[in-house]
């Protein structure tokens, strides 16, 4: 064998450019051969042709509002006009929006809506997640109860069977999840826990009885079936009882996943804290869910965003939601025919709540993860 | 008083142990005087970690008794939760995975118990926590996570951790078996330096080196039993149990 040597030290240089230009893209990605130059042709034609009709519909021959001589409805139904018919979308903005609340009143839904919006936007920032962030929750969650049900400070009471649209859509889901949240851990504690075996086999119970019933049933017998066992002067409201039903469902799902979460801490964590004579409450909430949260994060916002998508179901019971509204825009005689505009706007709604809890989402997973490569 | 020095810190009598069917450790005996430092060392799975895992509760033991001066007592290590605390207020424990919370700077990972369980104040926690930083020579990065420092920067954080309960008696479950060969030194120095200011501890370890520089005794187990306890130098020159000899034979061999 021989020996070798080095005989001299190799300096650090900088990783060679591994961008391309733009041209470099085209040709490499899309005009590389005969087939390729093709598709990309056919492709964009049809784009073009796709997004020329849309844009045709959706602006230059849609109505937004009534012209000089007819009013926004027979503007619509004018026979030249063949694009969208936004002018339905003004004329019933408040009822899409706020429902049958009073309408000299619906600034206090709509400041509720804002105030619930004010509150995602704080529970996204990572500097905030602490435990008192869940005050911050009570404080906001019970402004926005007093403004939608007023009757204290001056505010003209309003029940909650005349409350409706966006507000009501925000309340299921912020209420729900706020509510859910907590019962998800306990019931993933409950669940993950193996000294108390009763404990254990109740909450496996709710969660696969949660889990193993459509929402639309537990909706139905939530309310209609729980006013036929429960005392008759029991007044609770159809609101509140969806709002218990949700809650069930969604705490079900939750625990799940932070079930996973839990699983996945090594066991060395659990065992330091105990060495350090920390409790199980103080081991839980300062060493095992920090940990265990942060890792099921994508799973809960996963969740987060079918159950705000899934309030749309009240509709069978009734409850007066976004869903809804939108549909009680479209009955009237005025408007019928051009439900296609109310529902993509209520469609939008729905996308720009969705859509930013899943670029929140994702935005967090770059964090975390950089968080872990250092 | 002289009665109360006789009497052991730590004293083992009659631990029966097992994990399902298997009976992972048989009628084990130690005392352990305060101030001693005890090597335990012996095959892999011959129960020298569940030894000094059932000394702080974190394995549970079906017979015989574990007593740290006059605490956890009663038989089958039957203590409640209170007493179980107070055991573990009292002894730190020091694992071969460090085991730190990686969702916390340096700095939190030793303040947070002091702070739950004894209910110092943050600034009395921060003084003493940032006190054995500087002891442990890791001062300067009290604000980074764990996950910043190499391992043997990890293990002596989580000594200090263990120290900030201001222990009795600090437990060492094979502390350097986990580091890459260059970190083991910085960790088995930091030992050696507590043991000089006379903390009781009791080490598993394979670091014969360090049996040899800093134990009273070293204990060797094997399936789960004592076989032999003796001075560093005679158990190592002269051991006087075949399996020990055995087990000698082949650490050294290399």
């Amino acid at each position: 064998m021989s020996r070798y040597l080095a005989a001299t030290e190799t300096d650090a240089r900088p990783a060679p450019d591994r961008r391309r230009t733009l041209r470099q893209i085209l040709i490499e990605d899309f005009f590389y051969g005969p087939g390729a130059i093709l598709c990309t042709l056919l492709l964009c034609a049809l784009l073009a042709i796709a997004a020329w009709k849309l844009l045709d519909w959706a602006l230059l021959d849609a109505v937004f509002g009534p012209t000089e001589t007819l009013d926004a409805s027979q503007a619509c139904r004018a026979e030249d006009t063949e694009g969208a018919c936004w002018a339905v979308i003004g004329d019933k903005l408040r009822l899409i929006l706020f429902g049958l609340y009073p309408y000299d009143l619906q600034w206090r839904p709509g400041l509720a809506c804002v105030l619930m919006i004010a509150l995602y936007a704080l529970s996204v920032q990572r500097a905030l997640w602490r435990p008192a962030l869940a005050g911050i929750w009570v404080v906001f969650l019970v402004a926005v109860l007093i403004l939608m049900r007023g009757g204290i400070a001056g505010l003209e009471p309003v029940g909650d069977d005349q409350w409706g649209g966006l507000p009501v859509t925000l309340i299921l889901s912020t209420f729900g999840l706020g509510l859910a949240f907590p019962v998800a851990i306990a019931l993933a504690l409950a669940r993950q826990q193996r000294r108390f075996p009763m404990l254990q086999a109740a909450s496996v119970g709710v969660i696969e009885f949660a889990r193993a019933v459509p929402l639309v049933v537990v909706l139905f017998m939530a309310s209609v079936m729980l006013p036929l066992f429960l005392p008759a002067d029991w007044q609770v409201s159809k609101l509140l009882r969806v709002l218990i039903a949700f809650t069930l469902f969604g705490a079900a799902y939750l625990a799940e996943v932070i079930r996973g979460g839990l699983q996945a801490i090594p066991p060395g964590q659990y065992e330091a804290a105990s060495a350090l004579s920390l409790t199980y409450a103080q081991s839980m909430r300062d060493v095992i869910l920090p940990q265990a949260l942060r890792i099921v994060i994508p799973g809960i916002v996963n969740i987060f965003i079918g159950f705000f998508k899934a309030t749309a179901i009240v509709v069978v019971v009734g409850i007066f939601d976004l869903m809804t509204a939108a549909k009680r825009a479209v009955a009237d005689p005025l408007w019928q025919g051009f439900g296609i505009e109310v529902y993509l706007f209520a469609g939008l709604i729905y996308f720009v709540f969705c859509f930013s809890l899943s670029r929140f989402s994702a935005r967090l997973e770059r964090d975390l993860a950089r968080d872990r490569a250092s | 008083m002289t009665h109360k020095a006789e009497t052991p810190l730590l004293s083992i009598t009659g631990l029966n142990k097992w994990f399902g069917a298997y009976h992972a450790l048989r009628d084990v005996d130690l005392q352990v005087a305060k101030g001693e430092r005890i090597v335990v060392c012996g095959p892999s799975g011959s129960g020298k970690s569940t030894l000094i895992r059932c000394i702080n509760r974190i394995e549970r033991f079906e017979e015989g008794r574990i007593v740290l001066d006059g605490l956890g007592s009663a038989a089958r290590g039957r203590a409640g939760q209170r007493e179980i605390e107070e055991i573990r207020r009292q002894v730190g424990m020091v694992f071969q995975h460090f085991n730190l919370f990686p969702h916390m700077t340096v700095l939190q990972n030793c303040i947070l118990a002091p702070m739950r369980s004894l209910r110092e104040t943050r600034a009395t926690a921060e003084a003493h926590a940032r006190e054995l930083l500087a002891r442990v020579r890791i001062a300067d990065q009290a604000d980074k996570y764990p996950g910043q420092l190499s391992g043997g920067q990890q293990q002596r954080v989580a000594i200090a951790r263990a120290l900030c309960m201001r222990p009795r008696l600090m437990l060492f479950d094979e502390p350097t078996s986990a580091l890459d060969p260059e970190m083991v030194q910085e960790v088995l120095d930091t030992m050696v330096a507590l043991a000089e200011d006379g903390m009781t501890m009791i080490c598993v370890t394979h670091e014969m080196g360090f049996a040899r520089q800093v134990a009273d005794r070293v204990v060797f187990m094997d399936r789960g039993q004592i076989l032999e306890v003796a001075p560093p130098a005679d158990f190592f020159d002269s051991p006087r149990h075949e399996r020990s000899r055995e087990f000698l034979g082949r650490i050294l061999a290399h």
